[in-house]
This record gives structure tokens, sequence and C-alpha cells, in this order.
């Protein structure tokens, strides 16, 4: 095979997967961001395809198409953001399954499938120091674990 | 100053443009002044009917002085100003080797008014009426909330009327037929509020199409026959049709509108359910013009009638029956005003008969029925309104007794009328009734003289029936003890000055003007002149004699007086001769049947209206159960398909996107195939 | 059905499975099982590969790609929305390397400028006002998730098809198109000054495509700042704010 279509070919296999990955990441994931970042890793795939293919044509156009894919996805970042964050003031939440009260009238709503409990949390304690210098402030409750990340 | 032409253009123009600024300003501008443009067009048409009648008498008199001219040729003057429709060659010429009138086929429909002797009487006959009634409608209608609706309608009704008479074709004439039944329609319905009213000009449109349908086929007919629409045409080839069974066809026809539209039997039932409408309405439509209608439409058609003798036999049959019937109905009715309805029919019926002889004599004697029956009916519908008026709308006679002294004008008016509708000596109906008898009394002596012999015994019994039935409410009302209903509370009263002014103008028109026709030979000479009458003058009739005259006026005269006598006892008496001779009259069932008006309701109900209705339902429930049932259940399919496509719509963004994700595997995979 | 067909359809199902294990389903059980699954069915698919004998040629390549792959599939799978920023961070890595080695150079640095410097910053930054605490339910729990991954592998397995049969020598569908030769590469595409010539190519054939380009951003800040500001009166509850 001609080292040229050997190479258009794993690009194309390559530009197929990250596109097929985003597609698994957009369908099955409900954070709107994560969403929002899977169709990001379609639009990569799509973009890898295009620049193999302008070289298989030894043609700038393919190139030329993927910045405008950057530039479109640019601006669908900005808006999609704009959107996000809008519907998250509006529902306190990145949930897209929030928004599932906009179906048809009568139709069941999205259940969703019960969390396992998870282990209860092993928060460690402040380490006690020996009272030395100035006795820092403290806030009652707030600061009788360490706070996550 | 004014020639005929214009004269004729503007009898129909001038009501029909006051009619429309009523209804154009009647609300805002003019309310309680809506007579003003009304009357005064009417007015102005009836002078210049007046004017129409002096320039045809002026020809007349012209041809008169020619010299070696009969009354061969008659005069006319048609005017067509506009071609309403013209479709050349749009029938294509007859096979069976039928005679073809000159321009045969050409349906060219011109509105053309035309100007002859028998127009301008009716003319003439129908704006006086008009006048007055519309003079007096001032009066009466004062108050009405639909006061400037009322005159537009009569302004609209004059000139559908002046139209019908002065219309040149068939076409027009039904055209302005139909117009002058909506103009009934809406003025029986006047008061639409009442549901007897509504449901009175409904019955007298539907039972008017009945006949409307016959007259249009018989337009048809005429049309199939003639190649033409128009009098002059079809008159003037008629001669070559004769004893066509087409032509025969086309008068039973013309008859059956004539029928409809002039309440004869069988379709007289409207009438008496027309008294519903304002009593002017009354008078003038229903007693003294509209139903004349079909009176005219056959007097016009006397060519094609004279070349159908069967179909003359038919008027003077039907005009016969129903002159008898509406007599014996009148007798026993309590209703003032239904009791001159069947009046009406049976006046009607007697002009039917006297044009049914088919001879000069009758169809002058018909249309001077016609114009005397029109004075002294529209002054007894006026006389009947200013009862009501006065006694609070009260109608029933057996309520109301000993109003002499209240009203006098009208007592006094409405004796006239009751004289000279029996025929007294010299009134109007006297000359009119005595042309009819010797008209039949003619006719008894020609070929197929029997049913006219039949018909002349009759009349003479309904002479006598009239006797009864309208000397009947003159003593209950007029006469004997005060009887005052309590509708018209205290204040009973006689009808003001624009009441009262017609009713004597009525009343002096009905004592002289029969007297003054026959005095002058005026009017059969005026009449004769009429180019449809040309085939009777050629046909020509027996000669009068005297003696003949002398008879049967005396004959009519006699038992004119005995009937008035006989009533006189009756009613002015006490109440049990009455009740004895209805007692007597049952014995036979006769009161029965005329109380009951022949039920002839009733049984149109059976055999018309409930096999219609039924099927009506029948049709309704197939619709609402068959057909409505289908279209819901077609109706149902896409909410079941959306009822099936509707849980794709969860809301969930991921399963729309998994959605179009399998549909472009779907299409790949297609591709790929 | 030929061998590399039966090779892609275990590669595909291994794939689909292994997704499926690695996705948060509401525990961690499996994951381990399905990130096996995964790299068995990624080496599988790997191995279709026409390149494949020339690892030593070409080892950069796969490199590239397995980064790109696998750190796509980080971030789609991860459970801290975090992480699949730091993931996908990695695959844009990972695809940039790959554009460089496409030959457009350009475009990778613009990639990485655009995607790694604004985009994915953006990314965290929403994250970091909207959900401060890391994760949250819904991260924990998939929409679906056999089906989707089904899906997407079976997408992924039906353009391999696809690939295989259009740059097939036989396939019908395409015109024989002689690729190109590495001097005519280095006359075109390859050529050292490319970014030169692709410079040309912007502002000279598609000039009205970059301005519309242009244009585009500019409505999408101002669309993005109008719908930021529409909404910012209005509480959670969609009622005025009363000032």
């Amino acid at each position: 095979m001609h080292p040229e279509i050997a190479l258009l070919n794993d690009f194309l296999l390559v530009g197929a997967a990250l596109f097929g990955v985003g597609l698994i990441g957009f369908v099955s994931r409900r954070n709107m961001i994560v969403m929002f970042l899977s169709v990001e890793i379609m639009l990569q795939g799509v973009s890898l395809s295009l620049a193999a293919w302008g070289r298989f044509h030894n043609d700038f156009g393919g190139q030329t198409l993927v910045l405008f894919i950057i530039a479109v996805a640019a601006c669908e970042a900005a808006i999609a953001l704009a959107l996000i964050l809008t519907l998250f003031h509006r529902r306190c939440s990145l949930d897209i399954a929030a928004w599932h009260f906009l179906r048809e009238a009568n139709q069941p709503p999205f259940r969703d499938v019960p969390l396992p409990e998870e282990p209860a949390e092993r928060r460690e304690p402040w380490p006690r120091l020996p009272p030395a210098g100035v006795r820092p402030e403290t806030f009652g409750e707030k600061d009788k674990y360490r706070p996550r990340v | 100053m004014f020639d005929v032409q214009t004269l004729l253009i503007l009898i129909p123009v001038l009501p029909l443009a006051a009619a429309l600024a009523t209804a154009a300003l009647g609300t805002r501008l003019l309310r309680g002044r809506s007579h003003v443009p009304v009357v005064t067009a009417i007015a102005l048409s009836f002078v210049a009917s007046i004017l129409l009648v002096f320039q045809l008498q002026e020809r007349i008199d012209e041809r008169a002085a020619q010299p070696g001219s009969s009354r061969a040729a008659g005069v006319e003057e048609v005017v067509a100003r506009w071609s309403w429709i013209n479709v050349p060659d749009a029938m294509p010429h007859p096979v069976d080797g039928r005679a073809e009138t000159p321009g045969w086929g050409n349906f060219n429909i011109e509105v053309s008014l035309r100007a002859d002797p028998l127009t301008a009487v009716m003319l003439a006959m129908v704006t006086c009426i008009s006048m007055l009634v519309a003079i007096y409608s001032i009066g009466y209608m004062r108050g009405d909330p639909g006061y400037w609706r009322f005159f537009a309608y009569v302004g609209l009704f004059v000139f559908s009327m002046t139209m019908l008479v002065s219309a040149s074709n068939f076409l027009l004439l039904y055209v302005f037929w139909e117009l002058v039944g909506l103009c009934s329609y809406l003025l029986i319905g006047f008061w639409y509020e009442r549901p007897a009213a509504a449901a009175a000009g409904k019955k007298a449109f539907l039972v008017n199409r009945i006949g409307d349908v016959g007259f249009v086929l018989g337009i048809f007919l005429i049309w199939t026959t003639f190649g033409t629409l128009d009098f002059g045409g079809v008159f003037q080839s008629v001669g070559q049709h004769a004893g066509d069974w087409r032509v025969t066809a086309i008068c039973l026809l013309l008859l059956l509108g004539a029928c409809g539209k002039s309440a004869q039997f069988p379709l007289h039932v409207w009438l008496p359910d027309a008294m519903e409408g304002p009593t002017p309405v009354s008078a003038l439509i229903h007693a003294a013009t509209m139903v004349t209608a079909g009176v005219y439409m056959i007097a016009r058609c006397t060519p094609l009638f004279a070349a159908a003798p069967d179909a003359q036999y038919a008027v003077a049959l039907i005009g016969g029956i129903t002159a008898l019937l509406g007599a014996v109905i009148a007798i026993t009715q309590t209703d003032l005003k239904r009791i001159l309805a069947y009046s009406t029919i049976s006046h009607l019926g007697y002009m039917f008969v006297a044009l049914g002889t088919g001879t000069l004599l009758g169809i002058t004697a018909g249309m001077f029925h016609l114009i005397t029956h029109a004075f002294f009916k529209a002054l007894l519908f006026l006389g009947a309104g200013s009862v009501m008026h006065a006694a609070g709308g009260v109608i029933d006679i057996r309520r109301l007794g000993g109003l002499r002294r209240r009203l006098p004008v009208t007592y006094w008016t409405f004796l006239a009328g009751c004289l000279s509708i029996v025929g007294v000596v010299p009134l109007a109906g006297f000359w009119s009734k005595d042309a009819i008898l010797l008209s039949l009394h003619d006719r008894s002596g020609l070929f197929g003289g029997g049913l006219f012999e039949i018909l002349y015994l009759t009349t003479l019994l309904g002479v006598v029936l009239i006797d009864f039935y309208m000397f009947r409410p003159l003593f209950l009302v007029f006469h004997g003890q005060e009887k005052i209903p309590p509708e018209a509370g205290d204040h009973l009263h006689e009808s003001p000055g624009s009441m009262t002014a017609p009713l004597v103008v009525l009343a002096f028109g009905s004592v002289v003007v029969g007297a003054y026709f026959e005095w002058t030979h005026g009017f059969a000479h005026f009449l004769s002149f009429t180019p449809s009458f040309e085939c009777l003058a050629q046909s020509g009739h027996a000669a009068i004699d005297t003696a003949d005259k002398w008879r049967v006026a005396t004959i009519g005269s006699v038992l004119t007086a005995i009937g008035i006598a006989a009533a006189a006892m009756l009613y002015l008496g006490s109440g049990k001769a009455v009740a004895r001779l209805a007692r007597a009259m049952n014995v036979f069932g006769l009161y029965s049947l005329s109380y009951g008006k022949f039920f002839f309701d009733p049984i149109y109900n059976v055999l018309v209206v409930w096999p219609l209705l039924s099927v009506a339902r029948l049709a309704a429930w197939f619709d609402c159960m068959a057909i409505d049932s289908l279209v819901d259940r077609c109706g149902r399919i896409p909410k079941l398909a959306g009822a099936a496509l509707r849980p794709a719509q969860n809301g969930l963004v991921q399963f729309y996107a998994l959605a179009m994700v399998f549909g472009v595997l779907v299409l790949l995979g297609i591709m790929l195939m | 059905m030929t061998n590399h067909q039966h090779i892609l359809t275990l590669a595909v199902l291994l794939g689909a499975v292994g997704l499926w294990l690695m996705l948060p389903r509401g525990g961690a059980r499996g994951r381990a099982v399905g990130t096996v699954l995964g790299i068995v069915a990624l080496g599988l698919w790997f191995s279709q590969f026409h390149g494949l004998g020339q690892w030593t040629a070409d080892g950069m390549f796969f490199v590239l790609a397995a980064i790109a792959v696998v750190a796509a599939v980080g971030a789609v799978t991860s459970r801290n929305p975090v992480y699949c920023a730091i993931w996908f961070g990695l695959s844009l890595l990972g695809t940039a390397g790959l554009l460089l080695l496409a030959g457009a150079q350009f475009i990778a640095v613009a990639t990485v400028l655009v995607y790694a410097g604004a985009i994915l910053v953006m990314f965290l930054f929403v994250l970091m006002v909207a959900q401060p605490e890391g994760k949250a339910s819904c991260d924990q729990m998939s929409w679906e998730a056999g089906v989707s991954a089904a899906a997407g592998i079976a997408m992924v397995g039906v353009l391999s098809v696809a690939i295989g049969g259009i740059l097939a020598p036989s396939c019908p569908a395409m015109p024989p198109i002689a690729p190109p030769t590495q001097e005519e590469l280095a006359a075109g595409v390859l050529d050292p000054h490319q970014v030169a010539r692709l410079g040309d190519e912007l502002f000279g054939r598609r000039l009205i495509a970059v301005e519309v380009a242009g244009t585009l951003l500019l409505a999408a800040l101002v669309g993005a700042a109008v719908i930021v500001n529409q909404f910012s009166g209005r509480r959670h509850d969609g009622q005025q704010k009363t000032v």
C-alpha cells in the first residue's frame, strides 16, 4: 500500500475514534460542561480527518477548514458557556436532566437511578498544636474538619 | 316635459333611491323622519304614473283618430337601457322542425321597461295605494324601533313592484317577482322577535318557493320552446305554436307560480299567516299590490293562455275553488285581519276566474276588479289597523263591540269599504263584480261553457257569502254593545290625521272609482290597447246583450241585498240565531271545516312537512352518526400517532442526541451496503 | 467477512463493554476490568493500522494517537469534571502532535493555543463558578451508559469499516486519485514555508470566508454578553430581583 494512503487511513481511524469517544461522552454524561467537552473531542476528530485529507490532496483547503472549525468552536464555546451559566442560575445544577420537565405533557418524568451510599468520608481533624504564640481565630463549627480541595 | 321613457325610469328609481337613502341614513340622521324620503319618492312616482297614463291615453287617442285602424295594434313603448346578459347563439336550432322566432337562441336579457296600458294601470294603482299606505304608516308605525327599517323596506317593495309590472322579459319579471317575495318576507317578519311573525315569514317564503319553482320551470320551457324570453318575441310567435303541448305546460307552470304569489288554492295557506306583519304591510302587500302580481302575470301572458284553452280552464277552475274556499273559511274566522285575508284570497279567486274566461271582457273585468279591490281591500285593512291601533293591538272581533261612536271616521270608511266590497250599487265593487259576472255569463254561452256556467253560479253563491263574512265583523266590531278590551286602556280614541286621511281618500276611491271607469268606458277602452290583448281582439267575442247586462246586474244586486239583510238579521240580533245556524251547519261538519280552515295546515303538515322533516332528521342522524363519526375517527388517527410518538419527547437532551446517532448509523449503514 | 472485519468486530465489542464498565454508573465496580478490556480493544483496533509494519519509523504517530484516544476516553469517563477537563487537555496535546505529524504546523499550534489556552481554561472557570465542590451527583451516574457506549463504538466501527472500504484500491465510490509524491508534498503542504503558504491561502483565496469567520466571532462575543446579561437580573426561581 502506498505510504500516503496508509497514513491517511491511520489518521482517519484516529479521527473516527475521537469522534466516537466524544459521541459516547455527549450521549451518556449528564454534566453540561462535560457534554460540551465531549463535543469538542468530536470536533478534534473531525479536524484531524480534515488535516489528513488536506495532506492527501496536497492542498491547504483542509487546514483552512480546520482553522474555521477552531473559530466556530471558539464561538460555540462562548455561547454555550454563557447558556450553561444561565441554565445553572436557573436550576442551581449543571445536570442536564434537571431540564427534563421541558418534555411533552403527560410523559413520565426522568427517574434518576438512586446513587449507592458512599462511605462516609473520614474527616481528618485539625492537628493539635501546642499552645504557642497567639491563639488562632476560629470560626466555630466550620473549622472542625478540613474541607475538600 | 316628461316623455314616456323618462317617466318609466323615474317611477321605479325614485323609491329605490329613497329606500337606499333611508337604509343608509335611517339610524343616525333621519330616525323619526325616516318616512320623509320614502313618502316623497312614492308620491312623485304616483304623479309620474298618472302622467304616464295620460301620455298613453294621448297616443291611444291619436291611434283611434287615425282612419281605418280600429284597435288592431296595441300601444307600447319599451325602454332598454342596459343589456344584462348577452350570449349570442346560446341554444341550437330545433331539430323537429318547429317554428323559430326571429332572433332565436340569442340569450339577450336587457333590463328593459315597457309602457303599455296594462303596465300603466298597474303602475298607477301600485303607486297610489303605496303612497296612501305609506302616509298611513307614518301614524301607525310611529314610535316603533324599526321605523326607518319599515320605510326602507316599503321603498324597496315599491321599487320591486313597479319594476315587476314594467319588466319586459320573463327573466326580469322573475327577478322582481322574487324581490317582491323577499320584501314580503322581510315585512311579514318585521317584528322578527315575535316567533309567530318569524314563522309566518318563513312559511310565506317556503310556500312561495313552491310556486316559484313552477314559474322558473315555465321560464325554462319558454326559453326552449320560443328561443327567447322577451315578451314581444314570445307573444308574437305563440300563434305558430297553437296546440303544442309545450304551450299548455308553460301555462300550467306559470299558473303554479301565480298560485303561489296570489295565494290561490292549494298554495293559499301562507297569506292568512302573513297577517303577522304590520297592518299597513298587510294592506299594501298582502291585499292590494303584491298578491295581484299573479293576476298581472296571467293577464300579461294572455297570448300564451289563449293558445292553451286547457290551461285557461285550469285558471278558471282554480280561481273558482279558491273564491268559494276563501269565502267559506272567512265566515267563521274571529281574527279581523284573517277574515280580510281570506276575503282577499277569495277575491283573487274571482280575478282568476275572470282571467280564465279568456275573453277580452273577462280579462278587462279581472283587471278592473284588481283595481277596485286594491282600493277597498286596502281601505278595509287600514280600517282594521285603525281599530287595532285604538284597541291596543286587539283584533279578535269577539272581544270588540260598539266602537262606532268612539271611532267615527274609521267606522264610516270601513262601512264604505264593506258596502263597496259586497257590491252595493253604485259603489266600485258593484261594477267590477258585475263585470266579472257578466263575463262569466257571456263565456258560458261559448264553447266549453259548462264549466263557466258552474263558475257563474259559484260566483253568485260567493256574492251571498261575502255579505256574511264582511258584515259580520262590521256589525260585531262597530255595532251592538260597547266592548273595549283591557289592552286598550282608557285612551280608546280615533287615530291621528295621518291615518284617517288615507282612509278617507281610499273610501272616496272605493266609492267612485268603479262608477267613473264604468260610465266613461275609459278603463276597458284604455286597457284594450295593450299589445298582449291583441290576440283576443282578433278572436272576437259574443256581443253583449243589453238585456243580459241588466239581468246579471239585477241578480247580483238582489242577491247582495238578500245577503246583507240576512247578515243584519243574524249579527245585529242576539247571538242565538248565529249559534243555531252554526249548530245546524255543523250537522254536515261544515262549521268545523270552515273554522278549521278546511284543515289545510294539518294536512300539509302530514303530507309535506312531516315527511320532509323525517327525511331531514334521518339525514341529520346519518350525518351525525355516520359521516361525523367517520370524520371524528379520522381525526383520531393523528392523535393516536401523536400519542405513539410523544414518549420520544421526554425532555432529555441525551435521548435526542442518541436518536440522532442511531439515525446517522442507519444512514451510514445504508450507504455502506 | 474478511479477517480484518472479524478483528474489528471483536475490538468494537470489547471496546463497548470496556467503555460501559468504565463509565460512572454509581460505583467503582468493574472500572479496572473495563480499563483492561478497553486497552485490549484499542490494541486490537490498532492492529488494523496499515502502518503497523513500520513501527519504528512511525512510532511517534502511534504514541500520539494512543495518547489522544486514551486521553479522550479518560475525559469522557472521569467522574470528576475537573479531571475530565485535564484529560481533555491531554487529548488535545495528542491531537496537536498528530496534526504536526500531518504537516499542519500552524493548525497544531492554533489548536493548542485556542483550545488548551482559551476554551479549556474557560471550562475550568465555569466549573469553578458553578460546581466548586467538585463532584456532583449527576457526574456519578451516566445516562444509559450501555446504550450510549454501544452506539458510540458502533459509530467507530462503522466509520472504520467505511474508511477501510473507501481507501481500498478497488473502491468504486472513489475515483482513483494518485497519492502525492514526496516531491509534490514538499512543494505543497509540506513546504518549509508552509505557514506563509497557509497565510497566502487564507488571506487570498479564502479572504471572504475569513472575514465571515471574524464576524461570526464578533457576533458570538456580543451574543454571549447579551445572554449572560439578559438573565443576570433574575433569580433562580425566575422572579425579578428586587433591589
